[in-house]
This record gives structure tokens, C-alpha cells and sequence, in this order.
């Protein structure tokens, strides 16, 4: 089992949230999120006061499958994500010891 | 027989039944306070231990105090008695407390007792208002009845009326405590149906206080005293029994003392109690909308009742500080007051006026003065709505210091929704998920408190922007209005329609009436774009510029968007969200103020021109690929093309897709035509964009002794490169097309490597004596900026202008690792002012002023090098 955490721009999430459910995926995790990468925050001034902002605003998705599945997500996430632009975001993938559902003690696959 | 214990088993289960079965018993807490009543007095028929006390002449009287003493027993309410004795307690009493209270345990109910002499209650009731106030509602059950007597007769005499106003303001900090604790029920998404603001316990401070001040005896006396109207204690009944009903139906689902309605009853609730679901409005959201309303009533009914008495208590008695406000109007104690109801009758603009004043002086209405607004709303007929005089006063107080103030009064007194009809049809809406917190009306009055509290903001952004406004009144009857089209779906079109009706009603100019309808049908724009669409697609931004249109209305849109999250919930404006829009914001700012993209004119031409290309390729294309063929445009290409070029380039897009298609085919679009009379060419170039594309180009023009006069040079968002070039005739007059086709074929060699124009116009300079090369007559003039764009740094220059000029220039570019994204090339006699937009290979602008100083000195060098 992996973890995919993905971080995309907001406007993406519907088109890659979409895509996952096409594949079968049967939950994901969605966080709004701020930080920076190539992309950096900006100053912007008005009447003469600064305004730094430093973290620029993303949404981060975490979804958890079988391995087996991995690679079909990540071009899925990647071809709804992409904008072409900067700041279209990253996937990592983790790997993942153990899930249980906390309602009835599934553990593993039947429990993703 | 059965036994005092089954009959009471039996009783309530029959009663408790009656409610799962969606019923609405009537007196459903009276009835069940009867059962309880009924089991004490039978188990003390029947209590050996009982009967032996009054042998003893021990006498004892059963009290029930609290919401049992009031007869409002819920379900699991606490059932709160106590045993009362005369001068002492005897020792059986404990015996008597076992025998009887024990199978009420056993049976689960939530029974608390205390055995007490009667100075025990005054000694407590006088150390602790909480216990003076159960005790307040003590009413007697069974026993000896003069012990009951004695006790409320020495509470009245040695501890209300002796500590009345102490317990008057313990009272008020009660009620401040519920607020921090519990909040405002009459809005709250999960109101408490008994401790919150507006709930049960509004209603029981009305009792306490009225037991304390006016030695009321039961509830109804508040009308038999002429503290209430038989209508407005008609009303409190029908609202007490809904929120009682209500809590009775939650403790039953909860299955335990349960007063905060969550969400997970909501429905259930409403379900049981018969609401439908409508077209659109739920089930659950209609029977939240009358909760609250129940609230809001309770609520209001409080403040009237007890704002004027608790003035009453503070009061240092002095009577010459009523002030005329204005004809018909007087201030007393700090309140305004109308001065006789013959006084509205022959003038009943007073109504409104009342408010204008409360506004400007910051002063509340008395009770009595919203007695008389309420009782006279028959008054605000058509012709009161449409009088100038009227709407003069309405406009001063959106204008006035206390807005806020007076709207939330004439909204509590009904006003509001008698004087804008439309208003009363979105007053109690909820939504019913999470994110709103409050219904629609209360809503929209917390949107205009935001906006007037900017003039306060800390924030000094939104300070800044609020203060270069300079028309409040439309920002904040936009904010009043914005979500009166929610009625329904798509309720910022509808709330235009209605906003249009309100306006012509209240003779709006046209300019003021235009500004207002964009905020209402726009409201939600600014968090919609920056959420849903890329900050980072120039085109976006200039689109939404487009549609604001002018800064002034930017900025109002800003604020309105701030101030409406703000009114939704703590989660509407998060660090997150602010972000966002507060980027587009800013980009769309700058896009307006730079003007030439995003001006009317701008707009229009744009308008014009793809209604143009709708009618030229209407049998050509169908609608939808029409519209991603503007889609993909470049903004500036759009305004800057006419339909005709624009009709003839789709040509040439098909054509470069099916040639991108099939390997063989080289890779681009080359189309030469002559321009009439001019003595020059047309050039266009299409081919998918990369960096050193537009260098390769001007290089093989330079190689074939074109010369360029002007370049457009546009990237379209699809990728695709679109170049539009005027150049001088081929050396060839005669045999033009030699030239173009060589020229072709010099670009697909040098596309693909067989070609190195590097090496060719070197040697190609070399040999030339016959150039006439000059000194510069002027220095070259290079200069790179990050302002005029958020998306791009332009780089402006001004030079000399000679062969292969424009190869050079761009040529250092690609090598600087810059990307031309558009370019604008002129020639005036023989000067060259060429604009580049540029980005790093990254897609961002230059920002590191070191690279940025590098590539202004490696482009002077090499323009003065030549």
C-alpha cells in the first residue's frame, strides 16, 4: 500500500478528485495548505505600505491505495493538475505499513 | 389497584409514546408535571413513614422548585423537589426521603431533593441567587400546605423584596455569562433550546425578574399586570411551546437531558413535526427558520421587558434629562422616545424617523417606542414606501455613525421588512449546512456591520482601500442587499432583479443604481475566480478585470467580498482564502490601472470583434469549437487583431494541427502575401511555442535580407505560437516567391539542425564591405521592469536599426535563458522600440536584480557592438 499526497493548485481539485473517482479510488483527504516552492510568495505595496506574502495558497490531497494502482494515479493526478504554468504542485509517495477502519478493525486492503 | 410506582410508569410511557409517533401533544409539560405531581401525592397516601409524621404533628410540606416547580418538565428535564419542614428536621425524615424517591431512581429520572427547614431556604436563598431563584418557582405538591405558605411568604419579605436590585444585576451577569457560554440561539446553526440568548431561559429571567419587582405569581400575571399585551403574551406562549415541543422531540432522539440542537436531530425533528420539503427550500431549513424566529421573539421580548427596568434600577433619579430630538421624538434616561401615538397617526413619517435619529445619535429605542413602531407598521403602506422624504431618511441611515444599530432595531420591530417587503422573504432563511452561521436577514445585517466597522479596521490594507472610496452608500446598500436573491438558486442574478425593483422604487439615479446591481449580482466573483481559476493565466486576470470594469468598483467588490465571508462564519475568511483573493485583487488592480487591456473600450472591441468572427464563421465551425477557439487566444492577440485576420488565422491553426499530426510535414505555418500600395509584406508564422523560436525566425529573415518593420509576436494559451510580421519586399521584386520559398526551407533546416544561423550570418556579415555601417547616432537605450505586469518583465529597447538587428537581440535572450512570450517590434525611420515580455524557463518573472542588470548590460554591449 502508498500513500499519494499531491499538492495542486485549488482550481484543480474537482478536475483530480474526478479523475481518482474514475479510477476507482474510494476516499481522499483534502487539506487547504500554504508554503512555497519554485514558486514564492510575492510583495505586493498600496499607498505606500508593503503587503509580503510569503507562502502561496494550495490544496494538498492525501490518498491511500494499492500499490498496484500507484502509477495510474500519479499520471492521473499529473494530467489533471498540470496547467503548464508555475506552481502546479508536487506528488510524493510513501510508503504505508498498515491501515485499520476504525469502526470495525479492518485491516488492509479491505480496510483502505 | 396498581401502585403509585406502575401508574407513574405507565403514565409516561403512554405520554412519551405519543411523541415518537410525530404527535404534538398539547401541554405535553404540564401533563407531565401532573403524573409526577400525582405519584408524590399518592406514595405520601401511602407512606407508613408519612403517616406516622403527622401523627407526630411533624409537619412537611412536598415542594417542587426549579422547571418542576414551573410545570415545564421535558422528558429528561431534572426533577428538583424538596421535602420542607417547619422549625426542624426530624430524623425520619431521611426514611420518608428513601420510601419515596428511591423507585423514582430506579426508574431513571433525574430526580434532585433536599430536606430542609424553612430557614435553611432563607439562609441559602439569600447567600445564593441560583437556589433564590428555584425557590422563587416553588410550588406546592402535597403535605401540610401553611409550611409552603410560611416559606414563600418569608422569602418575599426577608429576601426578594430586600435584595431586589441586587438580584436584578445578578440577573444581568447571568445573561452575560449565557451570551459568552452559549450565544445567541436566534441564530446560532446548533442553537441551546435552554441556555442560549433567545432559548427557555430568556423567559425564566422575565419570571424572576417580574417575581422580584412586581410580586408576580404565575406567568399569566404579566398580562393581568399590564406588562404585556394579550397579543405579545399570546405570542410568547405559541414560542415557548414550539421551543419546549422542540425539546422534548431532542431529548427523545438524544435518548438523555440534551439541549443543544446538533445538526444530526435536525432533520428528524423537522421531519416529525410535518415540514415539507419545497422547491427550494428544505424541510430542515424552514423548521430551523421558525426556531429561530421563536428565538428572535423570546429574545426581543426580553430586551423590551428588561432594558427598561434594568434602566429603571440604575436610574439616579433624575427627570430633566428628557430632550427633544426633533418634532415628535424625545430622549429620556439615554432612549428615544416617540411622544404620543396620536403623534405617528398625524405624522407617520415618524416612524422612519425615529431610526434616522437612533442612527445619528446612537441611542436605542425604548420599549415603548417599539411597541408603537410595531403597532403602527400598518402605516407603511405603498406611497410611505415610495416618499422621498422616507427614502431621504433610509439612504442617512446607511450613511449615519450607527447603522448597524438601527437596522438591527428596525429589523427587530418588524420595520425593516414592512418598509423593503422583499426583505421578509429571506429573514429567517437558514442553510442548513456548517458554513453559515447565521440565517440570511441577521446575515445581511452582520455584512453591513463589517463594512461600517472598516473605517475602524486594523488591517491596513482594507483601511486603505475603504478610505479611498468615495461612495460609501453604494457599498453598504450593496452589502444590505447582496443576498436578497436567496430565495432560490442562483441568488446573486435573482437578488439583481430584486435590487433593480427596491432602487426604482426608491428613484435611484441610473450611475449609483448600475454600481449597486453589479455588487449584488457580482458578490461572489472574486472568491469564485480565485478559487476556481488560475491566478497564474494572465488571460483569467484580464477577464476578470474586464468584467469589474473600473477600479472604484474593484475595490467595493474587495471589500463586500471581505465583509460578506466574514458575516458567513469564521471559516469563510480563512489566512487561505484571504490569500487568494487578495491576489487577484491585486492583479486585477494593476490590470486597470495600467488601462489598455481591461478599459470599456478595451472590453467592447473585444465583444465587437468576436460577434464579428460569430457571423463570418457561423457555417464554418460549430458553436463549441468556436468558443475554445477563443478560449485558447491570447488576450492581446483578441484585441488587437481584426475579425477578418482573426477568420483567416483558424485557417492556418487547422493547419498547423493536422501538420503537427503527420511527421513528415514540417512543423509550422509560413504564409507571405503582399500588402497593396505599402511596399511591404505580411508575414505569419504559426508553429508550437519554445524558447528561441521567434531568435530562429528573425534569423532566417536576416539571412534572406528581410527586414522587419513590425512583429507581433503572441503565445496563445494552447501553446501555439502566433507571429505576425511586416517586413520589406524580397531584394527579387520580380520573383518574390523564390525568396519565401527558400526562405521556408532555410526554416525547416534550421529548425532542425541542418542549419546554423549563427555560422551563416557571420559569414555573411564577414565579406560585406559595401554595409554601410555607421557609428550609432545614439546610444541604445535598454530597460527591464517587473511593474507594468504581474505575469511578465519587459525588457523596452531603443536602437539603431539595421539587418539582423532583431536576430541579435532575441538571439541574447534565448542565450540569457529568457522565454519570448510577446513581443512587440516597431520601426520609425531608422530607430527600432522593440517591447519583449519575457519569463524564465520557469514561467516566472526576472527578479533577481543581478540577472536583471545582466541582461540589460549584455544587451547594451552587444547593440553598441553591432
Amino acid at each position: 500500500m502508498k500513500k499519494i499526497e499531491a499538492i495542486i493548485k485549488p482550481f484543480k481539485l474537482d478536475e483530480v478528485k474526478d479523475g481518482l473517482s474514475g479510477l476507482g479510488v474510494k476516499g481522499l483527504t483534502v487539506t487547504e495548505v500554504k508554503g512555497f516552492g519554485r514558486q514564492r510568495g510575492h510583495k505586493e505595496v498600496y499607498r505606500g505600505a508593503e503587503y509580503q506574502v510569503d507562502f502561496v495558497s494550495k490544496i494538498k490531497i492525501e490518498v491511500v491505495m494499492e500499490s498496484g494502482l500507484v502509477a495510474e494515479a500519479v499520471k492521473i493526478i499529473q494530467e489533471k493538475a498540470r496547467t503548464g504554468q508555475i506552481g502546479d504542485g508536487k506528488i510524493f509517495i510513501i510508503p504505508v505499513e498498515e491501515v485499520v477502519r476504525i469502526r470495525t478493525g479492518e485491516i488492509g486492503k479491505e480496510a483502505i | 389497584m396498581t401502585s403509585a410506582f406502575e401508574e407513574l410508569k405507565e403514565s409516561k410511557e403512554h405520554l412519551t409514546s405519543l411523541l415518537s409517533e410525530g404527535g404534538v401533544p398539547e401541554n405535553f409539560q404540564e401533563k407531565y408535571t401532573e403524573i409526577i405531581d400525582q405519584y408524590f401525592r399518592r406514595s405520601l397516601q401511602e407512606s407508613e413513614t408519612a403517616h406516622a409524621l403527622f401523627r407526630d404533628k411533624t409537619h412537611f410540606a412536598f415542594v417542587a422548585v426549579g422547571g418542576y416547580g414551573r410545570k415545564e418538565l421535558c422528558i429528561y428535564s431534572d426533577i428538583d423537589i424538596q421535602i420542607l419542614f417547619g422549625p426542624k428536621i426530624p430524623s425520619r425524615a431521611k426514611q420518608l426521603a428513601e420510601e419515596i424517591f428511591y423507585p423514582l431512581w430506579d426508574l431513571g429520572l433525574d430526580l434532585g431533593y433536599g430536606i430542609r427547614s424553612i430557614k435553611d431556604s432563607i439562609v441559602l436563598s439569600r447567600d445564593d441567587f441560583e437556589v433564590l431563584t428555584s425557590v422563587m418557582d416553588a410550588r406546592f405538591v402535597g403535605g401540610h400546605s401553611p409550611v409552603y405558605l410560611s416559606l414563600v411568604e418569608t422569602i418575599q419579605k426577608k429576601v426578594v423584596s430586600k435584595n431586589a436590585i441586587a438580584f436584578g444585576r445578578w440577573l444581568e451577569d447571568q445573561y452575560k455569562i449565557r451570551i459568552r457560554t452559549f450565544g445567541d440561539a436566534s441564530h446560532l446553526l446548533e442553537p441551546n433550546l435552554k441556555e442560549g440568548i433567545g432559548a427557555l431561559r430568556d423567559y425564566h429571567h422575565i419570571l424572576w425578574l417580574a417575581r422580584a419587582f412586581f410580586n408576580l405569581r404565575a406567568p399569566r400575571d404579566l398580562e393581568y399586570m399590564g406588562k404585556l399585551s394579550h397579543n405579545e403574551y399570546k405570542t410568547l406562549r405559541d414560542h415557548l411551546e414550539l421551543i419546549w415541543l422542540v425539546r422534548n422531540h431532542l431529548h427523545q432522539l438524544s435518548g438523555r437531558k440534551n439541549d443543544r440542537m446538533v445538526f444530526e436531530y435536525q432533520e428528524e425533528i423537522a421531519k416529525r413535526l410535518g415540514f415539507k420539503d419545497q422547491k427550494n427550500l428544505l424541510a430542515v431549513e424552514q423548521f430551523m427558520g421558525r426556531v429561530h424566529a421563536s428565538m428572535a421573539s423570546v429574545k426581543s421580548l426580553y430586551r423590551s421587558l428588561v432594558t427598561s427596568h434594568i434602566s429603571k434600577w440604575r436610574r439616579v433619579k433624575n427627570d430633566s434629562d428628557d430632550t427633544d430630538t426633533a418634532g415628535g421624538l424625545h430622549l429620556s434616561q439615554g432612549e428615544l422616545n416617540i411622544n404620543s401615538a396620536k403623534g405617528i397617526l398625524s405624522n407617520p413619517f415618524l416612524l422612519i424617523q425615529v431610526f434616522e435619529q437612533s442612527s445619528r445619535l446612537g441611542c436605542r429605542l425604548s420599549m415603548e417606542a417599539k411597541r408603537l413602531v410595531r403597532e403602527f407598521l400598518f402605516l407603511v403602506d405603498d406611497a410611505f414606501r415610495k416618499s422621498e422624504r422616507v427614502v431621504q431618511s433610509f439612504i442617512n441611515i446607511m450613511t449615519e455613525e450607527s447603522t448597524f444599530e438601527a437596522l438591527d432595531q428596525m429589523y427587530e420591530t418588524g420595520f425593516l421588512e414592512a418598509f423593503i417587503p422583499e426583505f421578509g422573504k429571506i429573514i429567517d432563511r437558514v442553510q442548513f449546512d456548517a458554513y453559515h452561521i447565521f440565517p440570511v436577514g441577521r446575515h445581511s445585517l452582520e455584512t453591513v456591520r463589517h463594512l461600517k466597522s472598516l473605517s475602524k479596521e486594523k488591517d491596513i490594507l482594507l483601511l486603505d482601500i475603504f478610505s479611498d472610496l468615495s461612495n460609501l452608500e453604494t457599498l453598504f446598500l450593496a452589502g444590505l442587499f447582496h443576498d436578497i436573491g436567496k430565495v432560490g438558486k442562483d441568488h446573486a442574478r435573482k437578488g439583481v432583479a430584486i435590487t433593480r425593483n427596491i432602487l426604482k422604487r426608491f428613484g435611484y439615479d441610473k450611475k449609483r443604481d448600475e454600481d449597486i446591481l453589479f455588487l449584488v449580482g457580482h458578490h461572489l466573483f472574486l472568491v469564485e475566480t480565485a478559487t476556481r481559476r488560475d491566478l497564474n493565466d494572465e488571460k483569467v486576470v484580464i477577464q476578470c478585470a474586464r468584467t469589474i470594469g473600473d477600479v472604484e468598483r474593484l475595490k467595493m467588490l474587495y471589500l463586500l467580498t471581505w465583509a460578506d465571508s466574514k458575516a458567513t462564519g469564521p471559516g469563510a475568511w480563512s489566512e487561505w482564502i484571504a490569500n487568494l483573493v487578495q491576489e487577484l485583487f491585486f492583479k486585477s488592480l494593476h490590470v486597470l490601472e495600467k488601462g489598455e487591456l481591461a478599459t470599456s473600450h478595451a472590453s467592447q472591441k473585444v465583444r465587437k470583434t468576436q460577434s464579428e468572427v460569430r457571423n463570418l464563421m457561423a457555417d464554418h465551425i460549430d458553436d463549441r469549437d468556436l468558443e475554445d477557439f477563443f478560449e485558447a487566444m491570447s488576450p492581446r492577440y483578441l484585441l488587437e487583431t481584426s475579425p477578418y485576420d482573426i477568420v483567416r488565422h483558424h485557417a492556418f491553426v487547422r493547419g498547423l494541427k493536422e501538420r503537427l499530426e503527420n511527421p513528415q510535414a514540417p512543423a509550422f505555418i509560413f504564409e507571405a502575401r503582399e500588402e497593396p500600395g505599402q511596399g511591404c509584406w505580411e508575414v505569419i508564422f504559426l508553429a508550437k511555442d519554445r524558447p528561441g523560436l521567434f531568435s530562429d525566425i528573425t534569423g532566417v529573415m536576416a539571412l534572406n535580407n528581410i527586414n522587419i518593420l513590425s512583429a507581433h509576436i503572441y503565445t496563445w494559451r494552447d501553446g501555439t505560437a502566433v507571429d505576425i510580421f511586416r517586413v520589406t519586399s524580397p531584394l527579387d521584386p520580380i520573383h518574390p516567391d523564390e525568396t519565401w520559398k527558400r526562405m521556408k526551407t532555410d526554416l525547416k533546416n534550421a529548425f532542425t539542425g541542418k542549419l546554423s544561423l549563427d555560422y551563416r550570418l557571420s559569414q555573411k556579415a564577414a565579406p560585406c564591405i559595401f554595409s554601410h555601417r555607421k557609428t550609432p547616432s545614439r546610444p541604445p537605450k535598454v530597460m527591464v521592469n517587473n511593474e507594468s505586469s504581474d505575469f511578465f518583465t519587459l525588457i523596452e529597447i531603443f536602437a539603431d536599426d539595421r539587418v539582423g538587428l532583431l536576430y541579435m537581440i532575441t538571439h541574447t535572450l534565448f542565450n540569457l535563458k529568457l522565454d519570448i512570450r510577446i513581443a512587440k517590434i516597431a520601426t520609425k525611420a531608422d530607430q527600432i522600440a522593440d517591447v519583449f515580455y519575457v519569463r524564465d524557463l520557469e514561467g516566472q518573472q526576472v527578479e533577481d536584480s543581478e540577472q536583471i542588470e545582466e541582461i540589460r548590460q549584455s544587451l547594451v554591449y552587444r547593440l553598441e557592438q553591432g
